[in-house]
C-alpha cells in the first residue's frame, strides 16, 4: 500500500514502509446490532502518537471512525480510551513506544471501560459528571464572606494542586476496581474532588462535613479495594487513590463511627499501638460484630496453631512513645482509643502470663512499673497539647 | 550463605505462624539466612494512612531504620507491606525535610533512617538474588503435571514509582513455576482484576464480588491452582473465596513460599499446604486437608 501520509499528518512526516495492526472497537449503536473489530495498518514511523495514529486511519483508510479529541496536548481530557487494557489519553501516547511494546502484535484499542459507547471510541462522559454533582463537589462559601477576598496562603495552594488539575478525562474511572463491581461508586476523580474542597479554607464547614456524607452515602467511597490503577494510569500525575484514604480519614474525624471503614481505622489505630500489630482475628468481631470463633475453629480442625493475639514485639514502649510524638505533633483523623488499648494490654498480659512468651512477660514484669509511669505521663502530655 | 533483614509486618500471626517457618527454611536451603527484625513492626496496612499519613512515613521510616542498623537490606514477603514501605522510602529519599524531621522522632530510639537499605520483594529477590538455576537445583519434587494459574496482585506492579515488575505485563512467575516443573498459566480473565483482600473491612459485598473472578477465570482456562507470591491476595482467595462462591467452583490458592517448599521436598504439612480453607485435596496431586 502507498505510504500517503505526508500530506495527511501534521508536520509533513515521512512515512515508513514497516505497518504495525491496529485492532479497533467499533460500534455504533444506531446500526450495529453488536460491537465489532476491525483492523487497521498503521506505519510504524512518522506517527508520533496514539491519536496520530487514529487520525491516519481515518484519513487514509476509514473515514468512519470516530474518537474523540480537542487539544492534542493532555489538557481538555477528551482523548482517554483503552490501549492493550490500558486507559490512557491517546495524545499523549507515543506512538513508539506502543510498537516497541506489541513486538509485532496487534495493538488493540478500544473505548474506556464502564461507560456508554456512543459510537466506536467515544464514550458517554454522562454519568461520571453526574457523580460529580451528587457528590455536590463546589465550593459553598465560608460565612462570612470577606468585604474584599478570602486569603489562601501558597502551602494552602500546594496542598490541594494535585487534585486541581484533573482534567476529567475518566482514564481512572474506566480502571477503577470499584467501579467494575459497585455501580454506585463515584470514581476516583470524583474523591478527589471531595477532597479539594476538602482542603479549602474558603468552604464551608458544614458542606464539607456534607462532601464527606455523600462521599460515603451516594458515592460508595469505601467500596474502594486500593488497588493503586488509579494512580497508575492518570495523566496527570494525581493520587485518587491516596486522596480517597484522606476523605475516609475526614470521615473519621467528622465523628461517622458507626461506619465499617472508620472501625477497621480504629482497630489498626489501636492495635498497632497496642502490639506493634493489627489482630486478624479480633478484626471480625470489631468492625462487624461476628463472632471468629468458627473460622479459628476451622484452622484448628486442620492442626494449625493459633496466636489469639500477636506477640508484642520487644521495645514496644519506645514504639508507643513515638507513635504519641507524632500524634502530638501532626494532628490525626482520629485518635487513639485509649479504653480500648487497656482492654488489649490486659489481654496480652493474661495470655502471655499463661503461654509461650515468657520472654514478653519477663520484660513486662521489669518494665511494669516504669511502663505505667511512663504511660499515663504520655497520655497526659498527649492531651494536655491539644 | 546470604543474609537478609526479614520484615515479619502482620501476616504470620494468628493462624499463620507456620508460615514464616516454612519461608525461614526455603530460604536457608536456597542458602539465605532470614534475620529476623524483631523490633520492626505492622507497616500500617495501607490502612493507618487513612488517620494520619505522617504516622505511617514514621514507623516505616523505623522499619526500615531497624534494617539499616544492622547493615542489611530489607526482605518483605507481602505485596501491601512491600508497597507501604516503598512509598515511604520514596518519600523520604525525595524530601530530605521530611526525612530530617522523622530522624529527630527517630533519633530517641538511637535509629536513623539513612536511606541505605533495599527494600525487597519476595518475588524479585528470588529471581535476581536467589536465581533460577540455583532454584532449580534444589527441586526434589517437580510439580509435574500441574497448570497454575500465576497472580501477582496490585501493589507489586502499581503505583508505578514501586513497581517491581512491568505493571502490564508483569513476568517472574511464569520463569518460577516452570523451574518448579510445573505448567504456568499467564494469560486468563481476571488476572488483573484486584483479589479485593483490602475491602472486605470497608465494603464486605465488593470484596466478595472481587474475590471469585480471577479464581473462575484461571479455571475456565484450565488451571487447577492459583499461585501469588502475595500472603494477602493468598488469604483472600483462600477464606473469602470460601465464603463467596460453591464449592465446585473453588480453586484453591497457593502462596508462592509453600509451592516451593513441596517441589524442594518438604511434606505438604511442613510446606504449610495442609492448613488452607480450601483445601488441596479436589486437584489431581490430591493433598488432603490435615486432621
Ligand atoms: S484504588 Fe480505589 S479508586 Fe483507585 S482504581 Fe482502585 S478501587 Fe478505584
Ligand atoms: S484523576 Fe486523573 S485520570 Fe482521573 S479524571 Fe482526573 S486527570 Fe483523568
Ligand atoms: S486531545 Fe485533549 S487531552 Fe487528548
Amino acid at each position: 500500500m502507498a505510504t500517503a501520509g505526508k500530506e495527511i499528518l501534521k508536520g509533513g512526516f515521512r512515512m515508513s514502509q514497516e505497518k504495525v495492526v491496529l485492532k479497533v472497537y467499533r460500534y455504533n449503536p444506531e446500526v450495529d446490532e453488536k460491537p465489532y473489530y476491525r483492523e487497521y495498518e498503521v506505519p510504524t514511523e512518522g506517527v508520533q502518537t496514539l491519536l496520530d495514529a487514529l487520525f491516519y486511519i481515518q484519513e487514509n483508510l476509514d473515514p468512519t471512525l470516530s474518537f474523540r479529541f480537542f487539544c492534542r496536548a493532555a489538557v481538555c481530557g477528551s482523548c482517554a480510551m483503552k490501549v492493550n487494557g490500558i486507559s490512557r489519553l491517546a495524545c499523549k501516547t507515543p506512538f513508539k513506544k506502543l510498537v516497541e511494546r506489541a513486538n509485532g502484535r496487534p495493538i488493540t484499542v478500544e473505548p474506556l471501560n464502564f461507560l456508554n459507547t456512543v459510537k466506536d471510541l467515544v464514550v458517554d462522559h454522562d454519568k461520571p459528571f453526574e457523580n460529580l454533582k451528587k457528590l455536590q463537589t463546589w465550593c459553598e462559601p465560608k460565612q462570612p464572606i470577606p468585604e474584599k477576598e478570602y486569603r489562601v496562603s501558597p502551602e494552602e495552594v500546594k496542598e490541594y494542586e494535585r487534585p486541581t488539575n484533573c482534567i476529567l478525562c475518566f482514564a481512572c474511572y474506566g480502571s477503577c476496581e470499584a467501579v467494575m463491581d459497585d455501580p454506585k461508586y463515584a470514581g476516583p476523580f470524583a474523591f478527589s474532588r471531595v477532597y479539594k474542597y476538602v482542603l479549602d479554607s474558603r468552604v464551608d464547614e458544614d458542606h464539607k462535613r456534607q462532601m464527606v456524607k455523600n462521599a460515603m452515602e451516594v458515592g460508595d467511597i469505601w467500596s474502594c479495594v486500593q488497588c493503586q490503577k488509579c494512580i497508575y494510569v492518570c495523566p496527570k500525575g494525581i493520587r485518587p487513590a491516596e486522596d480517597i484514604q484522606n476523605v475516609r480519614g475526614k470521615a473519621a474525624e467528622y465523628g461517622f463511627k458507626e461506619y465499617p471503614g472508620v472501625k477497621k481505622v480504629q482497630h489498626f489505630v489501636d492495635w498497632v499501638y497496642a502490639t506493634g500489630q493489627i489482630n486478624r482475628l479480633a478484626l471480625p468481631e470489631e468492625v462487624y460484630g461476628v463472632d471468629p470463633t468458627p473460622l479459628i475453629n476451622k484452622f484448628k480442625e486442620r492442626g494449625a496453631e493459633v496466636w489469639e493475639v500477636p506477640k508484642p514485639l520487644p521495645g514496644l514502649l519506645e514504639f508507643r512513645d513515638l507513635i504519641l510524638e507524632v500524634m502530638k505533633e501532626k494532628k490525626p483523623h482520629l485518635d487513639i482509643d485509649f479504653h480500648h488499648v487497656r482492654r488489649i494490654d490486659k489481654k496480652v498480659e493474661e495470655i502471655f502470663k499463661a503461654d509461650v512468651c515468657t520472654k514478653v512477660v519477663e520484660q513486662f514484669e521489669e518494665q511494669r512499673e516504669d511502663f505505667f509511669s511512663r504511660f499515663w505521663k504520655k497520655i497526659s502530655e498527649f492531651f494536655g497539647a491539644r | 550463605m546470604k543474609k537478609i533483614g526479614f520484615y515479619q509486618g502482620c501476616c504470620f500471626q494468628g493462624p499463620d505462624a507456620h508460615m514464616f517457618d516454612t519461608l525461614k527454611k526455603v530460604f536457608s536451603d536456597l542458602g539465605v539466612e532470614l534475620k529476623l527484625l524483631e523490633k520492626t513492626t505492622c507497616c500500617g496496612g495501607n490502612t493507618i494512612d487513612e488517620a494520619n499519613k505522617y504516622l505511617v512515613y514514621s514507623i516505616n521510616a523505623r522499619n526500615i531504620a531497624i534494617a539499616e542498623k544492622e547493615g542489611l537490606d530489607l526482605l518483605v514477603s507481602c505485596n501491601t507491606c512491600y508497597m507501604v514501605l516503598a512509598k515511604t522510602k520514596h518519600a523520604l529519599d525525595n524530601d530530605p525535610r521530611l526525612r530530617d524531621e522523622i530522624n529527630k522522632l527517630l533519633a530517641e530510639e538511637g535509629l536513623e533512617y539513612k536511606g541505605t537499605a533495599k527494600i525487597w520483594h519476595l518475588l524479585p529477590y528470588l529471581l535476581e538474588e536467589v536465581g533460577i538455576e540455583k532454584i532449580k537445583k534444589k527441586v526434589k519434587r517437580p510439580l509435574s503435571g500441574w497448570k497454575i494459574a500465576t497472580y501477582y496482585g496490585c501493589h507489586i506492579k502499581y503505583p508505578k514509582e514501586v513497581a517491581v515488575v512491568d505493571s502490564e505485563d508483569p513476568k517472574g512467575l511464569e520463569e518460577l513455576i516452570s523451574a518448579l516443573g510445573g505448567e504456568p498459566i499467564k494469560d486468563y480473565e481476571g488476572k488483573d482484576v484486584c483479589c479485593g483482600y483490602h475491602a472486605y473491612y470497608t465494603n464486605k459485598e465488593v470484596s466478595l464480588k472481587k474475590v471469585v473472578k480471577a479464581p473462575q477465570g484461571a479455571k475456565k482456562a484450565g488451571a487447577e491452582v492459583l499461585v501469588t507470591p502475595c500472603p494477602l491476595c493468598f488469604k483472600a482467595q483462600d477464606i473469602y473465596q470460601d465464603m463467596a462462591q460453591a464449592d465446585e467452583q473453588k480453586v484453591p490458592s497457593i502462596y508462592l513460599p509453600e509451592i516451593l517448599a513441596y517441589a524442594l521436598g518438604y511434606d505438604p504439612k511442613e510446606a504449610g499446604l495442609t492448613y488452607h480453607i480450601i483445601p488441596l485435596s479436589k486437584i489431581s496431586v490430591n493433598i488432603p486437608p490435615a486432621g
